[in-house]
């Protein structure tokens, strides 16, 4: 019943997919596995963000520069993978990896350094990181290794799984599933996750029963650097090359943590439901397409449903709050 | 939640399901990334017009939006996913879109590019000739100054493949003028708020000029200098309502519009019903040529006259059709609506 209880939010948002899956398929009649696939390399990205927006709202800040990290990583990678080796690229995306951390732990750094507001800190990182990112390619280009545009493409071929079936399973569900439990599991249960946490709920508290804040938080911007990075990563993946300006990332990252339960404020949440948030919002967009709504009203039904289900869901937890406290 | 899913569902049993499909009964899907934009409204509206004026098309369905390559992957992917026959692109890039493109042709879909060309062997291209575009007005450009001169050349989207191929042109008519300078480099994105704060930037710096060659953002650039009392230059533009107009209006404005149809979405249409037809070009890349039009000569003032449209938005081209390639009516573009609507 705890259960239930504790994962009310993410529950309701996975009986919101399955629902959304049933309409695609009266919509779509012929949607299946090729469609579902599309749908995870779409939702790739958006998921990296959204989980490095999470984790950050989670520590009771917010990260402007989120996009412009990942058109960084971006870059970088197409740069200096091109015309590089496949073991190269390899180091490559580690160091990518490694750039995006850093990158993060700079703007956590900075804000507990100057203590002016993450907003005001990150709103003018998200300029310096825009820069940067022109400063590395002015233009579009660069390239990508075989491996890494492979990574996302296609589905898992299971030993002893028929084809039918292993077809609905996306290499890029893999891949977003592996890269975000390999950081999260082990944070979620270790001293750091605890910490972060703590400050969300309250940084004074944490503070006086001896939560090292500042060393905290920089480490959570430093591990939404490393998520933004896997989403730059991912960028370069799927379109073989770099892109300076930044993409629609931010506040759809912003969306999809709102929608995905986690409280703007801190403290509460986690990186599930902002994900399964994440494969709402884009699924929202297929059927829009199918159904070939005017594309001047696909923005206004996507901010609707996403008000509604945070209106509703509010009401929701906050009557099942009052009905447990009685 | 509920209410809103039963409305869609509502939507979706009235207009989403696709009636019987005909031999002559296409759905066609359209990917774009630029949206408020002049220009690709009218691209938007030519596909329209011609989709209806075909009488081929029983569906279109039109992803159009603001996003980068990752997001326009996502669309076409969609559109795959919707059954559409064709779909014709506006590529945010020549080689992003490669993987999703792949993935359509493989699935038997017709592919266009138009107005930007990309790199995908499948896929074809129906474009304007941007390296030609940008030549021509250079050409005429560095003519008029006698081939000597400080010019303000203001470009494009930086990395639009329509941009590095104006660059091209526009290099090619430079090399035959060398005497001439190039004095300031700009991108204004094709935005014309970002154009026009740029001439008023390089006018209040008072560094004297002798023409402007712009890409696209041109009546906006008028406006700067009449609006900042400075001396006018000639102006290369390109044919919006707007330019066009202030070409034949404008007190000793010398310049010339190059043409540069949004139409071609239209084109792209019929090039598309053609391949599905069974009649394909030879030719992968089809290019369609622009022609020049100023103010200088009788001829070139009898040209402009007749092109002036008041009926469009000034930041339409008002080459609103591409002749051999669309047959909508000039109410069908403005009405801007397609099959069934």
């Amino acid at each position: 019943m705890g259960f239930f209880r504790r994962e009310s939010w993410n529950l309701g948002l996975v009986a919101i997919l399955a629902l959304l899956f049933v309409l695609t398929k009266v919509v779509q009649p012929n949607y299946g596995a090729s469609g579902i696939v599309g749908l995870a390399q779409a939702a790739l990205p958006f998921a990296f963000a959204a989980a490095a927006q999470a984790i950050v709202v989670i520590v009771g800040g917010i990260d402007l520069s989120i996009a412009s990290m990942m058109a960084v990583t971006s870059v970088a990678a197409a740069v200096m993978m091109e015309g590089a080796s496949e073991g190269q690229a390899f180091w490559i995306a580690l160091f990518i990896l490694a750039l995006g951390t850093a990158m993060g732990a700079l703007n956590g750094i900075l804000i507990v350094l100057t203590r002016v507001p993450d907003i005001v800190v990150t709103l003018a990182m998200l300029y310096v990181w825009e820069g940067v990112a022109l400063m590395i390619l002015k233009a579009p280009g660069g390239g990508a290794s075989d491996w890494l545009m492979g990574l996302p493409i296609g589905s898992i071929p299971l030993p002893g799984v028929p084809e039918s079936v292993s077809s609905f399973l996306p290499k890029a569900l893999l891949l977003l599933v592996v890269c975000i439990a390999v950081v999260w599991v082990p944070l979620k249960r270790s001293k750091l996750g605890l910490q972060i946490y703590a400050i969300g709920s309250s940084e004074q508290a944490a503070y006086r029963t001896g939560v090292p804040v500042k060393r905290s938080k920089v480490a959570a911007y430093a591990i939404a650097g490393l998520f933004a990075a896997m989403g730059g990563l991912v960028l370069t993946a799927s379109t073989g090359i770099g892109a300076p300006i930044p993409g629609p990332y931010l506040l759809a990252s912003v969306a999809a943590v709102v929608l995905g339960g986690v409280v703007l404020g801190g403290g509460r949440g986690g990186l599930l439901g902002p994900i399964i948030a994440v494969f709402i919002l884009r699924l929202v967009r297929t059927i829009l397409t199918f159904l070939a709504v005017d594309p001047n009203v696909t923005t206004i039904v996507e901010g609707t449903i996403m008000v509604a289900v945070v209106m509703v869901g509010g009401v929701l937890a906050l009557r099942g709050r009052r009905r447990s406290a009685a | 939640m509920k209410k809103a899913l039963s409305v869609l569902a509502a939507v979706a049993i009235g207009i989403g399901l696709p009636s019987g499909v005909l031999a002559s009964d296409y759905s066609i899907g359209v990917s774009n990334t630029v949206q408020g934009n002049g220009w690709r409204e009218q691209m938007i509206c030519a596909i329209k017009a011609q989709a209806l004026s075909s009488g081929k098309v029983s569906d279109l369905n039109i992803a159009h939006r603001n996003t980068d390559a990752a997001g326009q992957l996502e669309d076409i992917r969609n559109l795959i996913q919707a059954g559409v026959d064709a779909i014709i692109i506006n590529p945010s890039n020549p080689d992003g879109l490669n993987a999703a493109i792949q993935e359509a042709t493989d699935a038997g879909i017709v592919v266009v590019a138009v107005d930007q060309a990309v790199s995908a062997p499948t896929a074809y291209v129906l474009s304007n000739n941007q390296e030609e575009y940008a030549y021509l007005g250079a050409k005429w450009l560095f003519e008029q100054l006698g081939g000597s001169g400080d010019v303000v050349y203001m470009r494009g989207a930086a990395g639009a493949s329509a941009d590095s191929d104006r660059d091209a042109g526009f290099h090619r008519a430079h090399d035959e003028h060398p005497d001439v300078n190039i004095i300031h480099e700009v991108f204004t994105g094709w935005q014309q708020d970002q154009g026009k704060q740029q001439m008023l930037d390089f006018l209040a710096t008072g560094i004297p000029l002798d023409g402007v060659w712009t890409s696209g953002i041109d009546n906006v650039i008028v406006d700067a200098f009449l609006e900042s009392d400075s001396p006018l230059v000639p102006i290369v533009g390109a044919d919006n309502a707007g330019f066009v107009g202030m070409l034949s209006s404008v007190d000793g404005l010398v310049g010339a519009a190059v043409t540069n149809p949004g139409s071609v979405g239209g084109a792209g249409i019929a090039l598309a019903l053609n391949i599905l037809g069974g009649d394909a070009p030879g030719d992968r890349t089809v290019l369609v040529d622009p022609a020049l039009w100023e103010n200088q000569t009788e001829e070139g003032k009898a040209t402009l006259a007749a092109a002036e449209n008041p009926n469009l938005d000034p930041e339409w081209p008002v080459s609103v059709s591409i002749p051999g390639w669309t047959d909508y009516s000039m109410e069908q573009i403005i009405a801007c609506k397609g099959p069934g609507e």
